[in-house]
């Protein structure tokens, strides 16, 4: 009886070995994809270790694509065309691809893995995305919500921006958090400080980088940022410009503005910028500033429900209301937009009653 | 009641780092079925059905937006404020669909007390009775939420 439960064990034993031993060499050869090559918009050519997500494979060669949820396919951002056969959509990619998409063939670089030789597209403003070390220089408080950094760039010491574009900042493992994660801001600062650059941070409740830079980050800190991203920027027209813009919105329509201050661009411009009572309000005596250096441009902040105290004589009523107020005709008028998706949404149908064309209307909706 | 393979599956796509970096189970061990099970005894305690409380918050959220970003009035005494960062987010359950990161935050001033949710709370309480794990960060809990929101039996 003891026998034969002893040559079980034994029997068992051996089993298990040799099952662990054919998952190492099964490992080590059918999983090992050995190099393979990624041809980027039929001009460039990388030759990487096989086998990994595409999103991490083009990081490692520091080629950024935007990604706010760090690989894990939850936001949807890390869009590609992949031009050479990888196979059909995975379910967890489905949820983010449109039709359209799909007959373009757009994946989620973080889902595809590149197995073999892949061919891809990817918009040419990527390829100066870069990854920077920064030195927080500056934690400055806009309002009891909304917080300024300014980040000294430290490797590489300069960045090339647009005005109205973002960065993406790398949240640090921390105490909440187990693992980095990156989020995206729009740069504030003039890109003309090419050591440098200022974000606008508003609190998110329970958000993993909002709480970890209102509460954690100290001046002195080091932290990574990449890019920059996007295409919200000022076109190069003679059009009269609307701005409009709510919160940490404010961030890249005063980059635009410093820029405009710096290349004497003294189009007609009226920003409009929403808060509910004035200690929603900030940056107001710098916008008053470039109101005097800009002689074409007016600031016309609007408060949607002054306190008595805040004593406001201004423009009040949300900031569609005093947009209707104000713009008589969009003739000739271009309009730029940063803020929540309902904000946006609702002015995007007040500029529309006035007679601007969607193909004029620029946003950066948080969204 | 024995928690079903399918089920089983939900459970690890709520597990950190699946969906979202902290899960949505925060530091419950339990079952999902069990989960359920207690989240759904403590809104029948309360007389409230989950679409009851689903519907309250889509009501709340949807007056909200009429302040386009920041904190407005709704009667007869709250302050609600619908607010979005970057990124959408699937059901973990599997339905169909993405779902914008819309923080609704309302303030019951009477009460002085406050309470935030997301587009996929709504979506996740009204169609599974799901309020996250506890200790999840963004567990919210039924008799908390009833409370906050006024919400009442019919």
């Amino acid at each position: 009886m003891l026998t034969t439960f002893l040559i079980t064990v034994g029997a068992m034993a051996a089993l298990g070995t040799a099952l662990a031993v054919l998952m190492v060499i099964a490992d080590l050869t059918v999983g090992n994809y050995g190099e393979v090559k990624i041809t980027i918009n039929d001009s460039k050519e990388l030759v990487v270790p096989g086998g990994g997500p595409l999103l991490s494979t083009l990081m490692a060669e520091k080629l950024f694509i935007p990604s706010a949820c760090g690989g894990r396919g939850s936001c949807g951002f890390c869009k590609v065309k992949i031009t050479s056969d990888v196979g059909d959509y995975l379910a967890t990619e489905l949820p983010w691809i449109t039709e359209e998409e799909k007959k373009e063939n757009i994946r989620l670089s973080c889902q595809v893995k590149a197995k073999k030789d892949l061919s891809i597209w990817i918009p040419e403003e990527l390829f100066n995305v870069k990854e920077y070390r920064t030195r927080v220089e500056r934690i400055r408080d806009l309002t009891h919500d909304i917080k300024e950094l300014t980040l000294k760039l430290i490797d590489p010491p300069e960045i090339s921006f647009r005005p109205g574009q973002y960065i993406q900042f790398q949240t640090p493992e921390y105490e909440l958090s187990s693992e980095s994660v990156y989020r995206a801001y729009s740069c504030s600062s003039n890109p003309s400080q090419r050591d440098m650059v200022e974000l606008e941070v508003r609190l998110v409740p329970n958000g993993i980088c909002t709480t970890y830079v209102f509460q954690y980050m100290k001046e002195g800190d080091e932290v990574t940022i990449n890019g920059p991203y996007g295409e919200f920027f000022l076109r190069d027209t003679q059009r009269d410009i609307v701005f409009i813009a709510g919160g940490s919105g404010m961030a890249p329509i005063k980059s635009i503005l410093l820029n405009m201050v710096e290349k004497g661009i003294d189009r007609k411009a009226t920003y409009f910028f929403g808060a509910v009572s004035r200690r929603d309000l900030f940056l107001v005596e710098e916008m008053r500033e470039l109101e005097k250096k800009l002689p074409n441009f007016r600031y016309v902040p609007a408060l949607s429900g002054p306190k008595p105290e805040d004593k406001w004589d201004g423009e009040t009523g949300l900031i569609t209301e005093v947009l209707d107020r104000h713009l008589s005709s969009g003739d000739n008028v271009e309009a730029y937009l940063c803020g929540s998706p309902g904000m946006i949404d609702a002015s995007i149908k007040v500029l529309s009653s006035k007679g601007i064309p969607q193909e004029l209307i620029y946003y950066d909706k948080f969204a | 009641m024995k928690q079903t393979v399918q089920m089983d599956r939900i459970q690890e796509k709520m597990a950190p780092g699946v969906i979202t970096l902290e899960g949505f189970l925060g530091t419950d061990r339990r079952k999902l079925i069990d989960i359920l099970l207690e989240d759904d005894e403590a809104v029948k305690r309360l007389n409230l059905s989950h679409s009851q409380l689903a519907q309250r918050m889509v009501e709340l959220r949807d007056a909200g937006m009429r302040g386009l970003g920041e904190f407005i009035d709704v009667a007869p005494h709250f302050e609600v404020r619908v607010d979005s960062v970057r990124g959408k987010l699937p059901c973990p359950f599997g339905d169909p669909g993405i779902f914008p990161k819309t923080n609704v935050t309302v303030r019951n001033l009477r009460a002085d007390r406050e309470i935030v949710f997301t587009d996929l709370h709504i979506h996740m309480i009204g169609s599974h009775g799901f309020y996250e794990g506890k200790g999840s960060k963004f567990r919210l809990e039924p008799a908390e939420l009833a409370a906050i929101l006024e919400v009442e039996p019919e």
